[in-house]
């Protein structure tokens, strides 16, 4: 007894409680109209928990910080605030990091946390919320499995843990870090109060996250670049030529200028082991310490940008090595996300052009995927019939009822091919070749659709356009620069 | 589209009063006791049974079901009534007024694009003397007509007066994909009125059709220059349906585009938007012509033209026509003016865009696997989501996609079995490729399954699939005779 107490003196001062590094976050969040680009929607806010690291950084998770034209940190108490602003950010991991605008204020009154050692399948780990009177609320709760988890950004999957907790309903949003043995082991991103299990970025991908982070230039995490499709079926097995011992992950698209493409790898080849583990037919391999995990975890995980691992695939019933240069995933021709990004737009004479998003597509609402143009559908699922001769795939989303758009009224989701003869490989080519004075004063413009050419006057369109400035329309445009 | 929003009303229950104005005119008072037949006598009742294919289940026998409508009698043995009275039927019975007797008829002709159909009794004897209705003309705006038919709910003939409210152009329910010129009457056209005159002076103005499940007392009837169409198409003893150019215009009102091709602004022509492959204008028309005139009627920059005073578009022309007729037509190519004659053919391949009546669902079943080719009846019974067949079946004529896929093959169902456990993921999928040849229809598909000297593994590829569906061609002569067994398919495919 007397020394245990002996103990706990003595680590007081070296390790702060975790609550002493808890920070009240407030984010206002404001995105872009997908129909009206150069418009806002109106603001939202949302709340949620940080922990404060050494050197006045603040973690927490990207959806906090997503978008957002207004961060202010607050004291537990809801007392004293502080404004912020993100000194790195990673979308797919959902991490980022804070660091307050100008002054310390109130946290100069806190102790930073320092982060924990990798946790384990079965740990115990403390969940902290904060009272509304200020006082922390600590819940523990047990890591039930290790697995990949898409936490923002779909279809990026991270090493998280899901973790078992029986936890009160606050009124912040379930943003909340995650301790043990008074460290942070990881950032708790949501929670099912039916089940009562929750979301927990790992640690393990925190760290990677912070170590980028470090000399103030984030890079993010690596990609091979590819889909893949599993191989439980016996007869697809068969055809493919592997092997009944064999495991096998089948690749069905292999993205341009990516990792994978670089090293060789090809559509069709079958992948039985990244980095020395055997993939098995779902694409999982079994991770030393924390059990099955899915293969992403081998290239997102642990490897650093730029390090080379080896990949055995079998192509052709033949089995083969081939070594990836892992790097970040090149741009896609259809974006699947722009989070703090500004959509390019350009209107001309009340034509208004956009460069195809998955978010544009989202806007459609929730049955998007079937509500959404059948044409621009389909370039987000096969982006590699659109992808030669275009950076980005440029359409003409809506008409704005003009003098130089009569008759068009009804023309929208057209895929634009080319503007004067001139192919369309962006937003910023396209506006281009609309400030040159074409021919008779008439822009051609050739699209997918009927009626396959669109005609618009020139100085007409021009005219329009100073009318759309004074009748109140901010700007005609927005681009962004070209590699 | 207003196609959901009209019924037909073959099954449905009469709840109408008769009117006083439109009883039996009475027998004059020294005729003898057999009053000389009237116009009345010459409506029947039509009695249908039914066999509706199950496109889910193409193996089955489908749904047997039944109701009644109402025909009159316009020649010797012509009974014209709608179509859908006497779509997918195995057999018609026919009831004179005031007669118990049944007699059986059969359909002679059917249009399922304009809803009407011809039958024929197999002895007509016993309707001899009774008068044929006359084909009218079209009824003005306000005048009153007279819905004569056997709606259910009573047995006797029942009479509702309406006025014309409304002559537009409107939805034909029936293939869910035509619309022509309809007559709306404000009178309630009772369910089972279906196929029944609307006569006004004597003289037939319209057949009743359909309602409109979104407001009271409206009724909508068919009018003469639709039902004479009809009846001059199948003198040849054929019905080759409507015709139509096959191009898709595009309003030339924009200045730019006037400019563009050299037009004065004169608010005069239409551009040819789009030509469908193979189709009447292919080979006429291309994309970009600025059509100017049909049939020596000039044509606005929205398609419209004017006949006998009426403003209307300039398909009007084409829907008078049969198949074989010319069509003159100037434009503009290229800033030249040129004179052009189309001569109008029949298109099957717009079908697949019609409900389709009379036909034997035709499907491939290969061990658990069911393929079947897509058309409207198929897209009504299974819900497809698949971008890729959505596109497909949207293209399919305006991109001429019927030539390198007459039939577009999609794998509707997978049955379950031990062989098949593992190929879900793959229905409702266009078949591309199947051992690496392009399939362009069910029967070429059916063939390459069924070939003597299998490969060992069949793969079947589809458009946009991520990876091809493999069946182990030993397992498959074993598996078909077993699932077969198991769903109760005695026919393994269905090619006709």
């Amino acid at each position: 007894m007397k020394k245990l107490l002996f103990v706990l003196l003595f680590l007081q001062p070296l390790v702060a409680a975790p609550e002493d590094s808890l920070v009240r976050i407030n984010s206002t969040i404001q995105t872009y109209s997908a129909s009206q680009p150069w418009e806002k929607n109106p603001p939202r806010s949302r709340r949620g928990l940080g922990a404060l690291l050494p050197g006045n950084r603040i973690l927490t998770t990207a959806a906090m910080a997503a978008d957002s034209i207004y961060i202010e940190l607050q004291s537990a108490d809801s007392t004293k605030t502080v404004p912020a602003k993100v000194m790195a950010i990673d979308y797919e991991a959902n991490l980022a990091l804070l660091t307050p605008d100008a002054e310390l204020g109130f946290l100069a009154e806190l102790k930073p946390t320092a982060i924990a050692s990798p946790a384990k399948p079965n740990d115990e780990i403390e969940l902290l919320q904060i009272e509304t009177n200020g006082d922390p609320l600590s819940t523990i709760g047990k890591i039930r499995s290790m697995e990949l988890l898409s936490t923002f950004v779909s279809g990026r999957y991270f090493l998280g843990y899901v973790v078992k907790a029986s936890m009160q309903t606050s009124g912040n949003s379930f943003t909340l870090p995650a301790f043990q043995s008074q460290k942070l082991i990881g950032i708790l991103t949501s929670y099912d109060s039916k089940d009562q299990i929750c979301d927990v970025i790992s640690v393990d991908i925190i760290s990677a996250f912070l170590k980028d982070a470090e000399n103030g230039n984030y890079e993010g995490f690596p990609s091979l670049g590819i889909a893949t499709t599993t191989t439980e079926d016996p007869h697809f097995r068969g055809w493919l030529k592997l092997p009944e011992n064999k495991g096998g992950l089948y690749v069905t698209r292999v993205l341009p200028k990516g990792s994978a493409a670089k090293s060789g790898m090809k559509k069709g080849d079958v992948i039985l082991s990244i980095s020395g583990f055997a993939i098995d037919r779902r694409g999982y391999f079994e991770h030393p310490g924390y059990g099955k995990l899915f293969w992403p975890h081998l290239v997102r995980g642990g490897p650093v940008m730029g390090s080379k691992i080896p990949i055995e695939v079998l192509r052709n019933g033949e089995e083969t090595t081939i070594e990836a240069t892992l790097q970040r995933s090149p741009s896609p021709l259809v974006p699947g996300y722009l989070y703090d990004e500004a959509p390019a737009f350009l209107i001309k004479g009340g034509l208004v052009f956009q460069e195809l998003s998955r978010p544009y597509l989202e806007a459609f609402g929730k049955d998007w995927a079937t509500r959404a143009p059948l044409n621009l559908l389909d370039v987000l699922s096969s982006p590699e019939d659109y992808e030669k001769g275009r950076r980005r795939v440029v359409v003409l989303t809506r008409v704005v009822a003009t003098e130089a758009t009569i008759g068009y009224d009804r023309l929208a989701s057209q895929i634009i091919k080319s503007v004067n003869g001139k192919p369309i490989k962006g937003l910023s080519e396209l506006a281009k070749s609309l400030e040159t004075i074409p021919k008779d004063g008439i822009h051609t413009i050739e699209t997918d659709k009927e009626p396959y050419q669109i005609f618009l006057d020139q100085s007409l369109s021009d005219r329009v356009d100073q009318d759309f400035v004074t009748r109140g329309l901010p700007i005609l445009q927005r681009l962004y620069k070209t590699e | 589209m207003t196609q959901t929003i009209t019924r037909m009303f073959l099954p449905l229950v009469l709840c109408s009063t008769l009117l006083g104005q439109l009883t039996d005119p009475p027998a004059s008072l020294n005729s003898p006791l057999i009053p000389k037949p009237t116009l009345y006598d010459s409506v029947v009742k039509i009695e249908v049974a039914t066999q509706v294919p199950d496109y889910r289940t193409p193996w089955n026998s489908g749904r047997f079901n039944g109701g009644t409508g109402t025909g009159f009698i316009i020649g010797p043995n012509q009974i014209l009534t709608n179509a859908h009275v006497v779509s997918d039927n195995r057999r018609l019975l026919v009831t004179r007024r005031g007669s118990s007797r049944k007699h059986v008829a059969q359909v002679r002709h059917i249009a399922h694009d304009c809803d009407l159909a011809l039958i024929e009794l197999q002895d007509f004897k016993p309707f001899e003397g009774l008068p044929y209705l006359d084909i009218g003309g079209m009824p003005t705006l306000e005048s009153r007509v007279s819905a004569i038919g056997y709606p259910v709910g009573g047995e006797r003939l029942s009479v509702t007066q309406g006025v014309v409210s409304r002559i537009d152009f409107s939805n034909y329910s029936h293939s869910r994909a035509d619309s022509h010129l309809v007559i709306q009457i404000d009178a309630a056209i009772n369910p089972g009125n279906s196929g029944g005159p609307v006569v006004q002076d004597g003289k037939v103005v319209g057949v009743a059709f359909q309602g409109n499940t979104q407001a009271d007392n409206v009724g909508y009837i068919i009018p003469t220059p639709v039902v004479k169409r009809f009846l001059k198409d199948i003198s040849d003893g054929n019905y080759d349906h409507y015709m139509d150019l096959g191009i898709s215009p595009f309003p030339l009102f924009n200045p730019a585009m006037r400019q563009a091709y050299e037009l004065p602004a004169d608010g005069k022509g239409v551009l040819v938007a789009n030509v469908v492959p193979g189709g009447p204008a292919d080979g006429i028309l291309e994309r970009g012509d600025v059509l100017l005139s049909i049939d020596g009627n000039a044509i606005d920059s929205a398609g419209n033209i004017r006949i006998a005073g009426e403003f209307v578009d300039m398909n009007e022309i084409v829907e008078r026509k049969f198949a074989g007729d010319k069509i003159a037509l100037t434009l503009i190519r290229n800033g030249k003016t040129l004179s052009k004659e189309l001569i109008l053919k029949v298109f099957p391949y717009s079908r697949i865009y019609s409900i389709q009546y009379e036909k034997v669902p035709r499907y491939s079943f290969f061990a658990g696997l069911v393929f079947q080719p897509l058309d409207l009846n198929l897209f009504a019974s299974f819900k497809f989501n698949d971008r890729r067949l959505r596109q497909i079946f949207a293209d399919y004529v305006s991109r001429g996609l019927f030539k390198k896929m007459e039939d577009v093959v999609v794998l509707t169902r997978v049955e379950s079995d031990r062989l098949t456990t593992r190929m879900g993921g793959f229905t409702g999928m266009v078949v591309s490729k199947v051992n690496g040849k392009e399939i362009k229809n069910l029967r070429q598909l059916h063939k390459i399954l069924n070939a003597p000297n299998p490969p060992k593994y069949h793969a079947i590829e589809f458009n946009g699939g991520n990876r091809p569906l493999v069946v182990p061609s030993s397992e498959v002569p074993a598996a078909q005779k077993r699932i077969m067994a198991q769903v109760g398919i005695t026919k393994a495919a269905q090619l006709d």
